[in-house]
């Protein structure tokens, strides 16, 4: 029904003249920017090309969804899950063209765990004969499968899990069983409603040698069990499985409990490539490598750090376009008489959201050089070259706890930058923000993994300090031995000129990494403190070093961009360096005089990266379909790039 | 709702040691007495009266919290009018005060659509409304015949009031106003109680007269039917839409296609149109209004002790449940370790637990001062209707120290929300996965919490006014003719000092901790107006270190309120000396955890060694760590949030923790209700119901 407000407009200048005006204004191309980005796996071809397609299906329309209750949301949910499915046929869809549609639908899929971690684990846990029997059944989706590893009672140590898995020699068959309620299984996805087949983690409980009644636990293991019944979809009796209930976010993910009651499952259950039990005798065959049990665990983490460099973007791009549209008062120094002044030339909302567009383009780097290392790893283990493991676990913690921690804090501090309109539903960050604050805890808690960086850390410190004549074996190594040997003369060598050179920029954050490194040792090694003190320092420790590898990667872009992709990675250290302040000064990583022209430092790197922001959050391509913001008040219509 | 489960299920128990066992030994290992403590806190009236409450309220259906996270928007909106009605209902029957129904809101857990019409839409009526005024609207007002709500903000403007759109047009020959949106951005926009409920707005508009703009005031403005509660014509009205929070409450917009209104609906007590003379009449007293706000924002400063208390009280109990690892050091049949053993724990978890005390000792400071100025500004202004009767040194007197206190509860308002706010999401995150759920009782809460971030001035903003005000006092200082208020006087001591250098000991010297706050502050205000005087930097570019500046003030303002109370004879006389050590205890680590945090400004405004910070750091903090950690739940019981309040799994005060979590999603969650057709190939996404459950 027509009425007055069809003919209502913004007050000029409106978001379109405005961010124009914007685009204008900057020399930088987006088009070369994001080729750089995004084109190196076709990421940017594929986007175009599927956009469409799932633009034009009403089911994938996102209106409506934030008011729907947790049960209509989720049907919702997996109504769009089959439909992904559906169109992967019809599009003879790859995987990665498949991955491109769930990524623009944006739901959290009900069919992830099937898709990943249940298809992973049978990949690389089953032995041959099992990877023949169920590889067919779960890619013609004859099974739904899901990953059950934690329980109620249970998350970051495995080995604190309390399913037993029983084997009893008689029936020759495993007996699984929940011995307390804090033994249900809990948070496992896709479980709670949806799959009929689950990997299974449970103790494996085998007859103590010699004894009938006496068992002995040989530590998690990985089993396939059925679940639910493939006609009814209702529970098998002996199993009792259900959805946690409604979450801070994951609103489309049915999160499981199950608990089993002596409930019988075959020997051909326990998945057997690295470990077995002999169905005759009841011996125990131990894995070579006991660390690649957590394999799938390190390529989620791989796949979760590489990911976060588009959820920072996303956030950002939203908040750099809102607040060079939004005015709100006067300059003070100025004459009052033009519009108000644009949000995003207040220092004070620059200072947060400037640097976290900055931080989008270190966690692509970061991401990238993960996704490197993953491969190599990968490839040597195939081999059967086991050494650099290590590294690659170590190095996968210590960069999911951080990027998740950029990225999750950095989505809302994006949202608040954007003050009351922030909080309101067509800001399209509040899914964002509900879903992507579970990673900092899914795959390991962030406070909890950052110790298996710092142990290997103090290894390699250790190492260094043993072998200290010895030339260096790795990077790491050079810059531990460096430091040990300039501790010993008062860092009269550290001088850094971090304002000047961005060669020392990156040797003052080796400098901290190393000294707080070797506070942890001595106290550790030396000293013998008990762990738990040093925890604290430890989890600052391994921030640093996760930044290490994307600091020191300088093989930029085209001249006219780099200018500005530089001024980037000076802000991202400089505002890095004055929140931790402290830390640098205190090991000469950057003397005091620096220290005070800092904040000025950072305040001019921020105007001169102010006229390209609009440009540079283009850069990413985030469409608008994803963006999911005001499409219905023309105040902040917002062209595609 | 589901069915119940079988026996077996039934016969589990978590595996022990028992959350109600472990926390009967936390309380067991402390000998603070919380009943004493609680009554310091809230008082033995506030307790009791929370008692009563709960009883009556917790049997009532319509108060029932169990499907809160499950529901869609509407069907939310919809209870929680019903919620609201009813506590109506039962203020009016046990004639309930305005602290015992703000009390009664409070426990039932959401904001409701009746919140705007309760606060701002009475209280405006009621300050800013003339006698005639109060008896056309706010008596209806007050018997809900007519409800109401308080339209400032527009789509386009948020704090800055002077930019709003909407007009209010004199015309003289009728003797009305004529309301109207000019664009877009004009449209009302965030309203509290207006989207669905309300039928009357105080709408804030830029007033014209003859052409001339007066800027905002305030007019009564009728947007609903009273029979029908169909928008009026030319009125076009409705709900902004689900929130990241707040969805209980039905934020609205409102556009207004030239309404004409009467000329008494224009809220006249401080300013006003002359009927006859056309004329404008100036505002009598525009100090008064300022005084509301400080009010407004004090009472943010100590309700964020108590926002923040209710995550803190969550993540410390389950931390002392919730068993991860074993000691790294211990003996290997130890068992896992309690969560809150962990010092990466307790360094995220004590200091906010020392924050929710800090925050609560100064809100109740900042009130105190504000009471006892009003009394003194009233005494020397009572003599007569003519202010000029008073002893112009009471009145002198009294006026530097509201500056002062406006000033510092702009500056305080946006560091206790802040810390408040944020504080919930470390929280939150410290319960690991299980923060997650929404059985957390955190998640909800901080989301419903967050706008307090943004409201009542944006906490961005307010810092500039707080360092506009610590620049002016410097100046004035320099100058000799400071005001006689504390900001003037750690300012002027600074000056006297600054050669000498402070040396504080902060290590040893609790009164010495507060210096060192007081000096940092300073140094930041001098070095600011340094920039902006000496070197003619522009306003904006300081921006960020006036940020800075009113963080730091504010900080000090609480080290100096917490040190203030922790001394004080009141805290003496009500508890016992080991409980005094804790608080001190208490106050020391939110002091030297703060500087820690603000090392590099301590260290650089030479308040403290290099050396001083690496102790406090490395030995300091550890050793009051370890000094707390045995009172921790204790000190969270003391804040007394009644279980049917904190609405937790993991914060229950019996430690039925993983009982609870399998109960509600077991028991009380609709999902499981539904059984799915899990296949692709299948349209419907409900097993056995062809046709229906297609979406």
């Amino acid at each position: 029904m027509p009425d007055f407000t069809d003919n209502l407009r913004p007050s000029q200048p409106d978001g379109p003249t405005t961010l124009a005006r914007e685009r204008a204004e900057s020399n930088i191309s987006p088009k070369e920017l994001s080729e750089h980005l995004l084109s190196a796996d076709g990421f940017l071809e594929r986007q175009a090309r599927i956009l469409p397609i799932v633009q034009r299906e009403p089911l994938f329309s996102k209106e409506k969804q934030q008011n729907l209750s947790r049960p209509e949301r989720f049907k919702l949910g997996l109504a769009r899950a089959k439909l992904l499915r559906r169109l992967k046929d019809q599009h003879q869809w790859s995987h990665d063209e498949y991955k491109m549609a769930e990524y623009l639908v944006d739901d959290v899929s009900p069919y992830f765990l099937h898709l990943e971690m249940f298809i992973t684990t049978i990949r690389e846990q089953a032995s041959e004969a099992q990877r023949a029997e169920w590889m067919p059944l779960i890619e013609s989706w004859k099974i739904v499968g899901a990953y059950a590893q934690t329980e109620l009672g249970h998350g970051s140590n495995v080995r604190g899990l309390e399913l037993e898995a029983r084997w009893d020699s008689q029936a020759k068959e495993f007996i699984l069983h929940s011995p307390t309620l804090t033994a249900s299984k809990w948070w496992n996805g896709s479980l709670g409603r949806i799959a009929n087949h689950a990997i299974v983690v449970a103790q494996l409980l085998l007859p103590k040698a010699g004894s009938v009644n006496e068992y002995v636990s040989h530590g998690p293991h990985p089993f396939i069990v059925q679940v639910r019944d493939m006609k009814t979809h209702l529970p098998l009796s002996g199993v009792v499985v259900g959805d946690i209930g409604a979450k801070y976010g994951y609103i489309t993910m049915d999160n499981a409990y199950m608990l089993f009651d002596n409930f019988r499952i075959p020997h051909s259950a326990m998945l057997s490539r690295y470990s077995s039990v002999d169905p005759n005798t009841g011996i125990y065959t131990k894995p070579e490598q006991p660390a690649l049990v957590y394999g799938s665990l390190t390529y989620v983490r791989a796949q979760i750090v590489h990911h976060a460099r588009l959820v920072l973007a996303r956030a950002v791009t939203v908040a750099v376009r809102y607040t060079a549209i939004r005015r709100q008062f006067q300059d003070r120094d100025g004459d009052k008489r033009g519009p108000e002044m644009a949000v995003l030339d207040y220092p004070t909302v620059q200072i947060r959201i400037l640097p976290l567009l900055a931080t989008a383009f270190a966690l692509h780097y970061t991401g990238q050089s993960m996704r490197a290392t993953y491969q190599s790893t990968r490839e040597a283990v195939e081999q059967g070259d086991f050494r650099s493991l290590a590294h690659m676990h170590s190095m996968s913690s210590g960069l999911k706890s951080l990027c998740t921690m950029l990225a999750a804090d950095g989505v809302e501090t994006c949202r608040r930058a954007m003050g009351g309109h922030g909080f309101g539903g067509g800001s399209g960050l509040i899914q964002l923000n509900n879903d992507y604050l579970s990673k900092p805890t899914v795959e390991g808690d962030n406070w909890m993994i950052t110790q298996q960086v710092a142990a290997y850390l103090i290894k390699k410190m250790t190492t260094a300090v043993d072998s200290l004549a010895s030339p260096a074996t790795d990077k790491t190594d050079a810059v531990f031995k460096e430091f040990v040997r300039n501790r010993g003369n008062g860092f009269s060598k550290a001088g850094l000129d971090v304002l000047a050179s961005d060669r020392d920029v990156v040797q003052s954050f080796e400098l901290r990494a190393a000294a707080l490194t070797y506070d942890v040792y001595e106290q550790r090694v030396l000293k013998k403190q008990s762990w738990n003190s040093l925890l604290i320092q430890l989890h600052k420790l391994s921030k640093v070093t996760a930044f290490f590898e994307s600091l020191s990667t300088d093989d930029f872009l085209s001249d006219s961009t780099k200018t500005v992709m530089w001024d980037l990675f000076r802000l991202f250290a400089f505002h890095t360096m004055e929140t931790e302040a402290f830390e640098f000064f205190c090991c000469n990583a950057v003397t005091k005089s620096d220290l005070d022209r800092l904040p000025a430092r950072v305040q001019e790197l921020m105007s001169r990266i102010r006229p390209h922001a609009v440009n540079l959050v283009d850069s990413w391509m985030i469409p608008d379909y994803l963006l999911d913001r005001y499409k219905n008040y023309s105040f902040i219509s917002i062209e595609d790039p | 709702m589901p069915s119940p489960p079988p026996d077996w299920v039934k016969a589990l128990t978590p595996a022990g040691p028992q959350g109600s066992e472990l926390l009967a030994q936390e309380r067991a290992q402390s000998n603070i007495n919380v009943d004493k403590l609680s009554e310091l806190l809230h008082t033995k009236e506030f307790l009791q009266r929370q008692d009563q409450l709960v009883k009556l309220l917790q049997p009532e259906k319509v108060f029932d919290k169990s499907q809160n996270h499950s529901l869609g928007r509407v069907e939310r909106l919809q209870r929680s009018l019903a919620k609201a009605k009813r506590l109506q209902q039962l203020a009016e029957k046990h004639q309930w005060s305005m602290e015992e129904l703000h009390a009664a809101n409070e426990l039932i857990g959401e904001p409701t659509p009746y919140g705007l019409h309760a606060s701002m839409f009475l209280v405006t009526l009621r300050e800013q409304g003339s006698p005639e005024q109060h008896k056309l609207f706010l008596e209806r007002a007050a018997k809900y015949e007519i409800i109401g709500c308080y339209a400032q903000t527009e789509l386009g403007h948020g704090s800055n009031v002077r930019g709003l759109e909407t007009t209010a047009t004199w015309n003289p020959d009728k003797k009305t106003f004529t309301i109207h949106s000019p664009t877009l951005t004009a449209s009302k926009w965030w309203i509290g109680s207006l989207g669905r409920t309300a039928n009357h707005a105080v709408v804030m508009a830029q007033l014209f007269i003859g052409g001339k703009n007066y800027g905002p005031h305030p007019f009564v403005v009728q947007v609903r039917d009273l029979e029908t509660h169909q928008p009026l014509e030319n009125v076009y009205v409705g709900d902004i839409g689900p929130k990241f929070g707040y969805n209980t409450m039905d934020n609205g917009f409102l556009l207004f296609n030239n309404v004409e209104i009467p000329h008494v609906n224009m809220l006249a007590r401080f300013s006003r149109i002359d009927k006859e003379t056309n004329k404008y009449i100036r505002p009598a007293l525009p100090t008064l209004v300022y005084g509301t706000l400080t009010w407004v924002r004090s009472n943010i400063v100590l309700q964020s002790g108590g926002v923040l208390a209710r995550g803190v009280t969550i993540a410390t109990r389950y931390a002392a449940v919730r068993r991860q690892f074993q000691d790294r050091d211990a003996d290997v049949n130890a068992g896992e370790n309690q969560v809150l053993n962990y010092k990466m724990v307790q360094v995220r978890l004590l200091p906010l637990l020392a924050s929710m005390y800090a925050l609560h000792f100064t809100g109740r400071g900042m009130m105190r001062l504000y009471e006892e100025n009003q009394q003194r500004m009233k005494a020397a202004a009572s003599p007569g209707q003519d202010s000029r009767g008073a002893g112009p040194e009471e009145l002198r007197a009294g006026a530097d120290l509201l500056a002062d206190l406006h000033a510092t509860s702009c500056g305080l308002k946006a560091l206790a929300s802040t810390t408040a706010g944020e504080g919930l999401e470390v929280c939150r995150r410290a319960c690991g996965g299980h923060g997650y759920s929404s059985y957390s009782g955190i998640g909800s809460y901080y989301a419903d919490y967050l706008p307090t971030l943004t409201w009542e001035g944006d906490n961005y903003m307010l810092t500039q006014q707080v360092a506009r005000y610590l620049l002016k006092s410097a100046r004035a200082v320099l100058s000799g003719k400071s005001a006689d208020n504390d900001t003037s006087r750690i300012l002027r001591n600074y000056l006297d000092r600054r050669e000498k250098g402070a040396s504080f000991d902060i290590l040893e010297n609790d009164a010495d901790i507060v210096d060192a706050f007081a000096w940092r502050t300073a140094h930041l205000t001098f070095e600011a107006l340094k920039h902006r005087d000496a070197e003619k930097r522009s306003w904006n570019s300081l921006l960020v270190d006036f940020w800075r500046l009113s963080t730091a003030h504010s900080q000090y303002m609480i080290v100096r309120n917490f040190y203030e109370a922790v001394s004080s004879p009141n805290l003496s006389q009500s508890l016992d000396s080991d409980s005094k050590t804790i608080m001190h205890s208490l106050f020391r680590l939110y002091a030297l955890h703060t500087l820690e945090r603000e090392a590099a400004e301590f260290f650089s405004s030479g308040a403290v060694t290099v050396r001083q910070i690496t102790l406090t750091r490395t030995v300091a903090v550890m050793k009051l760590l370890d000094e707390i950690r045995p009172h921790a739940i204790r000190l969270v019981d003391a804040w007394a949030i009644p279980d049917w309040q904190l609405d937790s799994s993991l914060g229950r005060s019996d430690g039925k923790v993983y009982e609870d979590l399998f109960h509600r999603a077991s028991q009380q969650n609709p999902v499981n209700d539904l059984t799915f057709d899990p296949y692709p190939w299948n349209e419907n996404v409900l097993k056995n119901q062809p046709g229906k459950s297609k979406l």
